[in-house]
């Protein structure tokens, strides 16, 4: 292995920064991490790649304390440790930031920057946090605003603040969970050239993500998970996107053609779902749009630009202050949102852990949040348990989903898992439209593929499909027509197959384009 | 080779219950220890609370008489906290359901048979009102029940005083501080142990059912853990707040109308007795589960029986009060504890 030390500059015999050892990590019904062993040296970015539910999280959560291994060893600049909890692995100087965040949102970002940290000062005054705070983001180079309430930070902002969290407290090695499932385009530049700073003082960030170019893109060296064993350790420069997708599923991927529509299917057919003119106070200004029976309606456009919104307006969550949604000319924005989901309007959330899901409670009430009150699970009054737990197997099967315990909380599964759960909840009640949210976030490039060729299913059934996606490049494979947003404003609306990636990115950034047609 | 603790992530079901039972037989191993060195032999003591307990139908009895209001608090407690409410003020709705319940009884002619359910709806009635500022307050401001319930309480515990001994003061002036006798009772089912326990107990049941297979039950378990999806699906998650909120209310009212014309038979200032802050420790031991609530309420039945026995050997309420503490105490440390395992190391370092 001294060809790693030559090629990062390193003495011969330099210990890694960290190394696991044969780390075995089960779960009662599931073998998460079997024999895996990591080095990671200074100056390196390695990223970590898997399928949904590989085990990348544990083996992190193992690195830093969170869980304890059954088996294996964590070394340390060489020297055997163990870490029974976290504040065990910060002191050691490895920091996570974990794939859902753990900011506390009603404070400020000086406040959550020093909570439950041992350099607090005992009398804490707010200006004298927010000075520490400010100095701190200076020295590390992340911009942040101190005494902003980190509620109202976006989800960029945010992250920026649980990594220099992590940071200040003199962490050596940097772990990322899946750190840019939730970064615009821009922003995910910006942390890349934060993490380059960042290992260029001689330390080291691991990487989890799913996006195969970005990976090649910012990582050294990339190691491989499937099923919790480890594949393989590799340099950046030698793989691909194939054989890095090849490696994580064990076979060759096929992507598919999802534009084209199977034999004897029409195209898009009569309008389903038109907003005439849709005001949300100061969100949405002025939006129409109108949505075909079999057409897959793409929306583009930088996160925080109304997407949310116009998701609420269309599934019931929100009633406009001015104008219509028309469900097969029905005016149902006054329904909320369990009518409309009744008539066959699925809605797959932006947030799955804040409204998709509730986290502690079991896979099987989540998985029937769609249809408990309906037989089997519900019969008048009663909610029937076992109903309940037979239709969540069924789901969770669709789902290529593997529950061991279906009373556990659903938080244990895995990120993708989760959103499989969440996906395949929605899809079984949309019969008329489907409202999804950036469904692709979290999940690996195989389960992206299964989900994109079940969207190209519902629209051949005649379903209508609303993606609302960062992925230009998905938006493009897949999409019908694609309407673009700026300011909670449809800048315009073009077609999928003549849609030019430039056109698009101007009208991200306020330029006027094609206008939607309306039906009145 | 060594050993080592791990925390787990969720702790498995029968550690907790073991750690339920551990914490108690702790609180009751270090109360004793404190008796042994203020010169009292814990052992004979333990001895004659038992007996004095078990060991006559009479001492069942008084068992009983204590169990039926922790029941009723400790329901009231539990099922605010399944939609994720702290109601601390079963204390002063208890009161209120007394005072409604005296109210209907003193000065409502009419036949026992009308009377009875009438008294029993007025209390529930009285709990569920003492209880709905605090309810739409925080169900339209979001202002924590937490402060609002407790306040609540002494504007309660004051104005059943104020009516017991002024307007409402037994008019034949035999009693100092009380009404008059009512002239309806709850009638009893066992020795003097009356109607208002296999209520409560039937009541347990039926929330229990009602929570874990009913279509509502589940919509409230929703709401509790993540309004937020609650919302996303549709449920009416301010509806079932104000629901819940208000039967826990009424819950803890019906315990004052079985206690007032049950137990004491007239109404009196601290009627409730702190049932009302007990209940908050019998739903919190019981995880608020209503079967739970079962368990913990006879506990700590047991333990207040025990305390009127240890008066009679010169020792204070306080001390059953400090027992309480302890129980409570160890159940929270027990609940940390659970989430722990010991395993072996092998090897080296
Ligand atoms: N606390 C837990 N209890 C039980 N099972 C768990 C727990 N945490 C993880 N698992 C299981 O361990 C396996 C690995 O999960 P992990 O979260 O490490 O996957 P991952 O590689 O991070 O996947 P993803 O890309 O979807 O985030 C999954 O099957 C998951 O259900
Ligand atoms: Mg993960």
């Amino acid at each position: 292995m001294t060809d790693i030390r030559q090629r990062l500059g390193l003495d011969a015999g330099a210990p890694p920064l960290v190394a696991l050892h044969g780390i075995d990590k089960v779960f009662p019904g599931v073998i998460a991490n079997k024999n895996v062993s990591l080095e990671v040296f200074p100056g390196e970015i390695h990223a970590l790649l898997g399928e949904n539910g590989a085990g990348k999280s544990t083996l992190m959560n193992v690195l830093t304390g969170i869980y304890q291994p059954e088996a294996g060893e964590i070394h340390v600049g060489g020297y055997a440790r163990v870490f029974t909890a976290p504040q065990d692995a910060i002191a050691a100087g490895i920091g996570m930031v974990h794939q859902h965040f753990k900011l506390v949102k009603a404070f400020t970002v000086a406040e959550n920057v020093h909570l439950g940290w041992a350099d607090t000062p005992a009398r804490i005054h707010r200006s004298v946090l927010e000075q520490r705070t400010a100095d701190l983001s200076h020295k590390l180079g992340l911009a942040v605003d101190p005494g902003a309430t980190v509620d109202d930070l976006s989800t960029g902002e945010q992250q920026r603040v649980e990594i220099l969290r992590v940071l200040s407290r003199d962490a050596k090695v940097l772990i990322l969970d899946e750190p840019t499932a939730v970064l615009t385009p821009a922003e995910a530049q910006e942390l890349f050239v934060a993490l380059r700073a960042f290992v260029a003082r001689g330390n080291a960030v691991i990487f989890i993500s799913h996006k195969l170019d970005e990976v090649l893109e910012i990582a050294d060296r990339i190691t491989i998970l499937r099923q919790g064993r480890k594949v393989a350790t590799e340099w950046a420069e030698a793989c691909t996107e194939r054989s890095l997708a090849q490696k994580m599923v064990g076979r060759e991927i096929v992507l598919s053609d999802m534009r084209t529509r199977t034999e004897g299917v029409a195209g898009p057919g009569a309008p389903v779902l038109t907003l005439d003119g849709v005001t949300l106070k100061g969100r949405l200004t002025d939006v129409s749009l109108q949505l075909r029976a079999g057409e897959i309606l793409g929306v583009a456009g930088v996160a925080g630009n109304g997407q949310r919104e116009l998701c609420q307006v269309l599934t019931g969550l929100a009633t406009p202050d001015k104008g219509r949604v028309l469900l097969d000319g029905d005016d149902i924005a006054p329904l909320g949102p369990r009518k409309v989901a009744a008539l066959g309007v699925g809605h797959i959330p932006e947030d799955r852990l804040g409204s998709g899901l509730a986290p502690a409670l079991s896979v099987t009430d989540n998985t029937v949040l769609r249809e408990y009150r309906q037989p089997p699970v519900s019969r008048g009054p009663w909610y029937m348990p076992r109903a309940a737990r037979a239709l969540a197997e069924k789901i969770a099967a669709i789902a290529e989903v593997m529950v061991p315990d279906f009373a556990m909380p659903v938080r244990n599964l895995s990120g993708g898992n989760q959103q499989r759960l969440v996906a395949r909840r929605e899809m079984r009640i949309a019969s008329r439209v489907l409202v999804a949210a950036y469904p692709s976030r979290g999940l690996d490039v195989g389960a992206i593929n299964t989900m994109m060729r079940y969207f190209t299913e519902l629209r051949d059934q005649g379903v209508a499909v609303v993606l609302v996606s960062e992925e230009l490049e998905e938006l493009l494979n897949l999409s019908d027509r694609i309407a673009v947003m700026f300011h909670g404003q449809i800048m315009g609306v073009v077609e999928g197959e003549q849609a030019d990636i430039d056109e698009i990115g101007l009208m991200m950034g306020g330029q006027r384009g094609p206008q939607a047609e309306v039906a009145a | 080779m060594r050993l080592k603790l791990q925390r787990l992530h969720s702790a498995p079901p029968w550690k907790a219950f073991a750690a339920r039972v551990l914490s108690v037989l702790l609180a009751l191993a270090v109360t004793a220890l404190m008796m042994a060195m203020a010169g009292i032999d814990p052992i004979d003591l333990a001895a004659q609370v038992l007996s004095a307990t078990f060991g006559s139908s009479f001492g069942l009895e008084d068992l009983g008489l204590l169990f039926s209001p922790l029941l009723f608090t400790g329901l009231a407690v539990a099922v605010g906290l399944r939609i994720g409410a702290w109601n601390i003020g079963a204390e002063g709705q208890f009161n209120i359901g007394a005072l409604c319940a005296a109210g209907i009884a003193l000065f409502v002619p009419g036949p026992d048979w009308a009377l009875l359910p009438a008294m029993i709806a007025a209390g529930a009635l009285g709990g569920a009102l003492w209880i709905l500022v605090p309810t739409l307050a925080r169900a339209y401001a979001d202002v924590s029940e937490l402060i609002t319930t407790l306040l609540l309480n002494f504007v309660a515990l004051l104005l059943v005083y104020y009516v017991a001994t002024g307007p409402w003061l037994d008019p034949s002036g035999r009693a100092l501080a009380t009404t008059a006798r009512l002239p309806v009772r709850l009638p009893e089912v066992w020795g003097i142990v009356h109607w208002g326990l296999p209520i409560a107990l039937g009541l347990a049941v039926v929330l229990a059912v009602i929570f874990s297979v009913t279509r509502w039950g589940y919509e409230v378990r929703m709401a509790g853990s993540n309004a937020g999806s609650a919302r996303y699906a549709g449920m009416p998650v301010r509806r079932h707040l104000i629901a819940v909120m208000l039967l826990s209310g009424a819950l803890a009212g019906l315990g004052g109308v079985m206690e007032v014309a049950g137990t004491v038979g007239r109404l009196q200032g601290g009627i409730s007795n702190n049932y009302g802050y007990l209940g908050i420790m019998v739903a919190v031991l019981a995880r608020a589960a209503p079967l739970g609530v079962i368990a913990s309420a006879f506990l700590m039945a047991v333990i207040l029986n025990g305390g009127i026995v240890m008066q009679t050997q010169g020792l204070t309420t306080n001390t059953v009060l400090a027992m309480t503490g302890l129980i409570l105490l160890f159940a929270a440390i027990g609940d940390e504890l659970a989430h722990y395992r010991l395993r072996r190391l092998e090897g080296r370092n």
